[in-house]
């Protein structure tokens, strides 16, 4: 076998092997400096975290966890994030079967969540009873959204609506007021929309599944038809939406996770947001991944967002409290303030009526997932001109 | 060994004089282009043939082929590589005809200012387009607030857009193909057309034109792989259905697996047809034609006045066009929240302390890796021209149609291969290659390799045998040879091959982008996550970063090279 090999023989080799080598040595001395340190201690000094749940929040998240540690057990935490669309992430996380590389899974529908959960992938989550107990255990009507696993496999950390944002200064231009779903098939709106594709963003998939749960399967298609023809962009990801309005390009997105457009309203761009009737809510789940290497940290992250530091975070970043505990707020001109405003004065998901016809055992359905990207590249992707013509 | 021995033998004529040393040499350099070249390859092509399970199947080219889909997206790509060929030959051959052959006020200038637009960072160079020529661009918005347009133009979104990108981004390759072709034509050739009688069309059609035909031939060839392979450029103006970006969009989701073979596929059908391609042009391309390497000196006729102003305003419209991203990027990369103003209302230092103070971590690797791939392209690069210019070892003339496919392969393809040839772990090696940084700087040696090559062998062709000749006639050994007397001739050539290689190297986004490893990521791979994570301010900040390296690096090229600077190309 060792014949065969004829790549050892080349100079770059030679470099791979003395990098081995140095990887090798320095593996020895961290096992060697984890072992000292890691059976007495209450908390590991790494933390890694696997999220499709965007920069703009996993990072703050990660860093006031690590300056809650240090405050905390006097630990010096190395945290350290993989950010993967939710599709992907699922897909790694099966693929470690059981020996994961990361801690926790933090985002996407609770429907994958209770997948990997049935596989015997994850942890159960250990936070105060108290502390599991104030969330509730769904939200909306006619059909609650699971905020949490009866079963205790993961918890909700924060409600994030999908919505619509617009550029207020284009869309008085157009002459056009946005309020619910009916209002982007104003003919005004021609080829003043973007949204990404719902093969390539959850975001994206479950307000198209909302839309076929409130019109139907064929009335539903029909009404994304006209949206289509709205559409003048179709962006490769959920996160371009966002980037794309607040330039102007487009007045309108559809299908935004608030924090996504909200970040934009914080680096000095005027945009903002809607939250339609029915439009989807996710709690961000999280669960600890078994077998995580650093479980005590992976627990104690989970207990740490849902303190009220921990929530004021996302309440700073253009999301909501998973519990009716808090409420955002702030002082003027604060970024909890802004994010109210963004929203046209939603302050917490309690204060409102939300209603939810998204059904999870309909939507989690791995064949109808499948069923509403095939329908969509067949229908609207490759027609998408000819929709735009109007046939 | 043996087998090589016996093999040698029978012509005791070519290897008579080749040492221990130097067969081992030559021996890694083909294991160099087998390891890293010719092995990728046939993995691609294995796993597009198989199925998940490993039996032998053509029935993922028989998805492809007979989806409507799959096959409008071949077609497109088809229809926008030709189509950049034809706008780029106009631009680039009308430059290098008014550079090489008339004389005007500013013309060192231009010359170097028209080679600029080679730099273009990925993504965010069409970003920069779009900040100006976008729906809410700075025309559009002047249009809209001074001219009374109450519509946008769309200038970016759709194939029109990527073609107005692609041919502004690669209209140089053509100028310095045809220039460095020009260069090569004999004045006496041209007078004797004169004194026969033979001017103007005539001349050109029947003097100018086939000598030039080589040049122009591969830098077609170069534009089209170039456009053929952009994956990033159609995404960001909403455009997908092109091979490349079905390639790039199935590849990097892991979770449909049907998708994930059919990006594959997509993969092999460009090598595919880059091969196809290079064959039918193979007549022009080889490295061996350079034929007549004296540059000629030729002289430049004045321009009157009146063509003078033509000639310059026609360049300087151009060059505005090109220059076009530079100004986007500029202006986002200092502008804070700019959006439907013509020009940023506030300013701030903020993204640039973020890129490059924060996080410097994308120009230091981007540099690191940069250079080493240079060390790796002199190292495996110059040998390669050497055996091929000075000696007559079997094998070499495989080696120059591997360098020349090189040049012919789309970057997707290139990576897609390496990402399926080096998943495993190599014998002795625990983590797998591709897991590794040094992957990093080796494909962008292999993919660079071919402009050092050039460099060499047509400064080699230069340098008169006899010098060395006459070095070995007074005992000096063959390396010493090549270290006294043939190196401190060909190191200009050796060098501008390099800096090619370098900057090249620099704005790589398509292999390295698939192969990226956490912890390792270079300055395109930086634009293209601040990018995707929103913030686009910093991709611009580090794409200004990314072409002021670019154009410091053509200037010192311009310098060292003169004229010649198209000897890469050719």
């Amino acid at each position: 076998m060792f014949k065969m090999f004829k790549a050892a023989t080349i100079n770059k080799e030679v470099e791979i092997m003395k990098r081995f080598a140095v990887v090798i040595a320095l593996a020895v001395m961290g096992f060697f400096c984890w072992s000292g340190v890691g059976f007495s201690q209450a908390i590991e000094s790494e933390f890694y975290l696997i999220t499709p749940v965007s920069k703009d929040v996993h990072d703050p998240a990660l860093k006031a966890f690590a300056a809650y540690v240090k405050k905390k057990y006097n630990v010096d935490l190395k945290t350290s994030a993989m950010p993967q669309g939710t599709p992907v992430a699922y897909g790694q996380i099966v693929e470690w079967k059981g020996k994961p590389q990361a801690d926790v899974f933090w985002g996407g529908e609770g429907t994958l969540f209770d997948l990997l959960a049935e596989q015997g992938l994850l942890d159960k989550v250990r936070i105060p009873k108290a502390m599991w107990d104030e969330i509730p255990a769904t939200i909306g009507k006619p059909i609650g959204l699971p905020l949490k696993d009866p079963k205790g496999f993961w918890v909700g950390t924060t409600l994030e609506p999908y919505g619509l944002i617009y550029q207020p200064k284009l869309l008085k231009r157009l002459g056009v007021e946005l309020k619910d779903w009916e209002d982007l098939l104003n003919p005004k709106l021609k080829g003043q929309i973007a949204q990404c594709t719902p093969d390539r963003s959850s975001s994206s998939h479950a307000s198209y599944e909302v839309i076929l749960a409130m019109y139907g399967w064929e009335k539903g298609w029909d009404w994304l038809s006209r949206l289509a023809a709205n559409t003048g962009i179709f962006t490769a990801r959920s996160r371009d939406v966002p980037s794309v309005v607040s330039k102007g390009e487009f007045a309108v997105g559809m299908a935004v996770p608030s924090y996504m457009a909200f970040a934009e309203v914080l680096g000095g761009y005027d945009i903002m947001f809607v939250y339609p009737k029915n439009a989807y809510v996710t709690p961000e789940p999280m669960a600890v991944l078994k077998g995580a290497p650093h479980p005590k940290a992976a627990h104690a992250f989970i207990e740490f967002l849902l303190t009220e530091e921990g929530q004021r975070i996302f309440m700073e970043r253009g999301l909501y409290p998973i519990t009716a505990k808090y409420k955002v707020q702030g002082a003027p001109g604060s970024a909890a303030e802004k994010a109210v405003q963004f929203t046209a004065g939603i302050r917490s998901f309690y204060d409102i009526q939300v209603g939810n016809v998204y059904d999870p055992k309909v939507a989690g359905d791995k064949k109808r997932n499948s069923d509403v990207n095939a329908y969509f590249r067949k229908e609207i992707a490759e027609k998408h001109k000819d929709l735009i013509k109007g046939k | 060994m043996s087998a090589e021995n016996t093999v040698a033998l029978p012509k005791p004529s070519v290897w008579a004089d080749v040492k221990p040393s130097g067969f081992l040499s030559y021996g890694l350099i083909w294991v160099f282009f087998i390891v890293f070249l010719i092995y990728p390859l046939i993995r691609l092509f294995y796993d597009s043939f198989t199925t998940e399970t490993g039996i032998l199947t053509i029935a993922n080219f028989q998805d492809f082929f007979t989806d409507a889909f799959y096959l409008k997206t071949l077609i497109n790509s088809l229809v926008l590589g030709v189509a950049t060929v034809m706008t780029t030959s106009i631009i680039g051959i009308a430059i290098a005809f008014l550079l090489l052959r008339y004389d005007f006020p500013g013309r060192g200038l231009f010359s170097y200012l028209t080679i600029i637009p080679m730099i273009m960072p990925p993504l965010v160079g069409v970003m920069g387009f779009v900040f100006i020529l976008g729906r809410a661009g700075t025309v559009n918005i002047i249009l809209q607030d001074y001219f009374g347009f109450t519509q946008p133009i769309n200038f970016m979104y759709g194939l029109h857009g990527v073609l107005l990108v692609e041919t502004l981004h690669l209209f140089p390759l053509m100028t310095l193909s045809i220039v460095d072709a020009m260069g090569k034509i004999s004045p006496s050739l041209d007078e004797a057309a004169e004194s026969v009688g033979s001017r103007g069309v005539r001349k050109f059609w029947d003097i100018t034109f086939p000598l030039t035909t080589p040049g122009y031939v591969s830098g077609a060839l170069l534009v089209f792989i170039w456009t053929f392979a952009d994956f990033a450029t159609p995404l960001v103006v909403g455009i997908s259905d092109l091979l490349a970006s079905q390639a790039y969009l199935n590849i990097v989701q892991f979770v449909d697996r049907r998708l994930f073979k059919m990006g594959i596929v997509i993969s092999a059908i460009m090598v595919i047809l880059a091969i196809l391609f290079l064959i039918i042009a193979k007549k022009y391309v080889s490295i061996k034609d350079y034929s007549s390497l004296s540059y000629s000196v030729i002289e430049r006729r004045k321009l009157s006045p009146l063509a003078q102003l033509g000639a310059i305003s026609f360049m300087g419209f151009i060059l505005v066009l090109a220059f076009i991203p530079y100004l986007g990027l500029v202006l986002d990369s200092f502008g804070k929240g700019w959006a439907l103003t013509p020009f940023p209302v506030k300013y701030t230092l903020q993204y640039f302390e973020r890129v490059a103070f924060e996080t410097p971590k994308f120009i230091i690797n981007s540099l690191l890796f940069s250079g080493i791939s240079v060390v790796i392209c002199i190292a495996v690069g110059v040998p390669v021209a050497w055996v091929m210019s000075r000696t007559k070892l079997p094998g070499r003339g495989v080696l120059d149609s591997l360098t020349t496919l090189i040049l012919a392969l789309p970057g997707t393809g290139i990576g897609i291969a390496y990402m399926r040839a080096f998943r495993d772990p190599a014998p002795f090696m625990t983590t797998a290659l591709i897991g590794m940084w040094i992957i990093i700087p080796i494909v962008l040696a292999v993919r660079r390799l071919p402009y050092t090559v050039r460099g060499t062998f047509a400064s080699l062709l230069i340098v008169h045998r006899s010098f060395e000749e006459a070095a070995e006639s007074v005992g000096a050994t063959k390396p010493r040879t090549f270290k006294d007397v043939t190196l401190p001739l060909i190191w200009k050539g050796v060098l501008v091959g390099s800096l090619y290689s370098f900057i090249l190297a620099l704005q790589e986004a398509s292999a390295t982008l698939l192969l990226v490893i956490p912890g390792h990521e270079m300055m395109t791979v930086g634009i293209f996550n601040f990018y995707i994570g929103g913030s686009v301010n910093e991709a611009a900040a580090l794409g200004v970063i990314l072409i002021v390296l670019g154009a410091a690096c053509l200037f010192i090229i311009n310098r060292l090279a003169g004229s010649k600077m198209g000897g890469v190309f050719g």
